[in-house]
């Protein structure tokens, strides 16, 4: 019966708590560790770490959490569909859609597993996890598409994501950027069969083909999470600072193939991702409404106050005394966050740009 | 996880053999996929009602209109096409935690959230899926928001949700046809966001202390039908009668602080920095103020509900 996010539970004090959120609340926010709010934690990236896979890789953030991810892809044979069916009137643009059409994809070709240590398998965190980055990956239907063979066949990808080390922050970001790490490195072999024959493929692993070609703009997702503490926004953050979140989101995000527009083109020479495309949002319970309330002097009777029954006085917010946050989101802030995840020049891109740079070593 | 204590049929269902012959030839045979008939902006008729179940502390019911096919003359309920939506919410609790429990300074709420074994087409297992799962933790974020958890300290609450009949992902008759399979888990949103609005009531009708009362509320971008191309912003969608949905948002919402507890949104959504392509599919700020304008709906439905159980209780004692 213990609350699903007791392992977020922080031990401060709410004497603690109330620094920290008067610092963070503060313009500009000062950060426990330094950083300035739209800056991420160091972290060391490698891909490719795993032979048997066909795509992996590795994140260590530095306050020595580590994930591995590993990809691996089987050929599969597709459930029958039955295409006998075009509806009147939609008989040509069926026609003409059956190329496209034909090739879509369905999301039982991909399958997540999120393990965590200290954790079961059906513990509320994996499972939304897992629902997290998986709905972030089949949002627009872009990616299951690239696993179609044939009309037969099709290749269905494993994702294994591992946590190494104890979930010492929320492991959300870090699970994230290493399964887009180890999704932009994954190649499956190149086909050699035509059309509907069986399939058949190229033994020879340096023809093999990438899952996202590096000429394609389209990039796996990636999830963030941002945080804010009255105002300020804060992204990445730490678990003493979710401690006292008032909204945390997760954003997923990943590149759209960038539209000939003038503007666009325009901008090609400085990022040829595009613009960002928004996949997913969720919030995420903040565990400060799990902290321990603060009790004011003039109600302690410890230090000479007298106990209320009073409920306005109980309820009553005090400076420097730590109160759980109430209430939700207003709904200006949250359209806010969003927007400076994806806005041009944003932490969206930059973390984009950071993780191709990672896979083209 | 496997349910090895019951003898349960096959996991994932087998289908059933289609003939050639039976496989619609001519247009005028083929399946009707049920139509919107409301407009855009109007949500689907909502029954709630609560203090259903004597024996816990608050309950409530909660229906919505289950959609009807035009042509169809058959007096609808078993009609293979029609898709509601019926939940049942008990609250037990507050009440103390066992000894063996470390001090919580809070209430503890759990969640939990079923679909019965015949709620959906397909069967569900006796044994919550991760998507049941994922729901409770929607639906636990949704809530935490609202009580205010420091006046029992030391006790736990537990919101218990059956889904007597959930909403279908896509229309059964792509199933069988040229699907298109890719539907992602559309009805889980409809879902949640009745879970979050019954669950407000029955957590009302314990007499447990909230803010305000949270309402969930859904809009959806479809894809427009052959004639008006632009995609749509409907509010409440009901998946079946959408050939294609683009993007989908659900928020809790709380009307009297203007403030959001939970907000989920999937789906390809429009460009972030508003350039020419906002024609193209609605940006997400119109998609979250459509998901509040349902909410504010269902908020109404809830707050009469509540009244007219206030009433009833006033006028017995």
């Amino acid at each position: 019966m213990a609350p699903s996010s007791a392992l977020q539970q922080v031990l401060l004090s709410p004497a603690e708590l109330s620094y920290l959120h008067t610092s963070l609340a503060s313009t500009p926010p000062i950060r426990p560790d330094g950083r300035t709010s739209r800056q991420f934690r160091p972290l060391i990236a490698e891909s490719n770490i795993l032979p048997g896979t066909n795509g992996s890789a590795r994140i260590c953030f530095d306050d020595g959490t580590e994930a591995i991810v590993g990809a691996k892809a089987e050929v599969e044979k597709s459930r029958p569909v039955f295409a006998a069916r075009e509806e009147e009137g939609e008989g040509e643009e069926m026609a003409e859609g059956q190329g496209e059409g034909g090739e879509r994809g369905r999301n039982e070709w991909v399958d997540i597993s999120v393990e965590i240590p200290g954790m079961r398998d059906d513990d509320s965190m994996p499972v939304f996890l897992s629902a997290l980055l998986s709905e972030a990956l089949l949002a627009d239907g872009g990616f299951t598409r690239k696993l179609w063979i044939n009309r037969r066949f099709h290749w269905k990808l494993y994702i294994d994501i591992l946590l190494l080390s104890q979930p010492l922050s929320y492991p959300l970001p870090l699970l994230s950027l290493t399964t887009h790490l180890a999704l932009l490195a994954t190649r499956l072999p190149r086909l050699k069969s035509e059309k509907d024959e069986d399939p058949m493929f190229d033994d020879d692993w340096e023809a093999s083909v990438f899952l996202f070609p590096q000429s394609q703009t389209a990039k796996p997702p990636a999830t963030l999470l941002v945080m804010a503490v009255s105002s300020n926004i804060i992204f990445d953050p730490s678990k003493e600072e979710l401690a006292v979140a008032e909204v945390v989101l997760a954003v997923s995000i990943s590149s759209s193939p960038s539209s000939f527009t003038p503007e666009s083109e325009m901008d090609v020479g400085e990022r040829k991702g595009g613009s960002l495309k928004l996949l997913a949002v969720r919030t995420i319970d903040p565990p400060s409404r799990l902290t321990h309330p603060g009790v004011p002097n003039v109600v302690n009777t410890a230090t000479g106050g007298t106990a209320t029954d009073n409920m306005e006085m109980a309820m009553a917010r005090e400076e420097g005394v730590w109160k759980s946050p109430r209430g939700g989101a207003k709904r200006k802030l949250i359209a806010e966050m969003i927007r400076k995840v994806l806005e041009k020049g944003g932490v969206g891109e930059e973390v984009l740009d950071g993780l191709e740079a990672v896979g083209l070593e | 996880m496997t349910d090895r204590r019951r003898i349960n049929g096959p996991s994932g269902g087998t289908s059933a053999p289609i003939f050639s012959k039976y496989l619609a030839k001519t247009p005028n045979e083929l399946l009707e996929r049920p139509t919107r008939s409301r407009p855009n902006n109007a949500l689907r008729k909502m029954f709630l009602k609560t203090g259903v179940t004597p024996s816990a502390s608050g309950s409530a019911y909660l229906e919505l209109e289950a959609s009807k096919n035009p042509k169809s003359t058959a007096p609808g309920l078993s009609s293979p096409s029609t898709s509601g939506l019926k939940l049942t919410c008990t609250v037990h609790g507050p009440r103390p935690l066992p000894k063996s429990a470390p001090f919580s300074p809070h209430i503890i709420l759990t969640t939990h959230v079923k679909y019965a074994p015949f709620a959906t087409r397909k069967r569900r297992g006796y044994l919550r899926d991760s998507s049941e799962r994922d729901l409770g933790v929607h639906l636990e974020t949704a809530l935490r928001g609202v009580i205010i958890g420091d006046r029992w300290p030391k006790s736990g609450v537990e919101i218990i949700i059956t889904i007597l009949e959930g909403e279908e992902d896509q229309w059964w008759g792509d199933g069988i046809g040229h699907g298109n399979t890719a539907a992602a888990e559309w009805g889980m949103m409809s879902v949640l966001s009745g879970c979050i609005t019954v669950a407000s009531a029955a957590i009302a009708d314990a007499g447990i202390d909230c803010v305000d009362v949270v309402a969930g509320g859904v809009a959806a971008v479809v894809k427009g039908s052959a004639k008006g191309p632009s995609p749509n912003l409907v509010l409440d969608p009901v998946p079946s009668e959408h050939k294609e949905i683009i993007a989908a948002c659900i928020v809790g919402y709380l009307p009297s602080r203007d403030e959001i507890t939970d907000l989920w949104v999937k789906g390809d959504i429009g460009h972030g920095n508003q350039n020419e392509d906002t024609a193209q599919s609605a940006s997400y700020e119109e998609l979250a103020d459509s998901a509040v304008q349902a909410a504010l709906g269902s908020h109404r439905v809830l707050i009469a509900a509540l009244k007219e159980t206030a009433d009833v209780k006033i006028g017995r004692s």
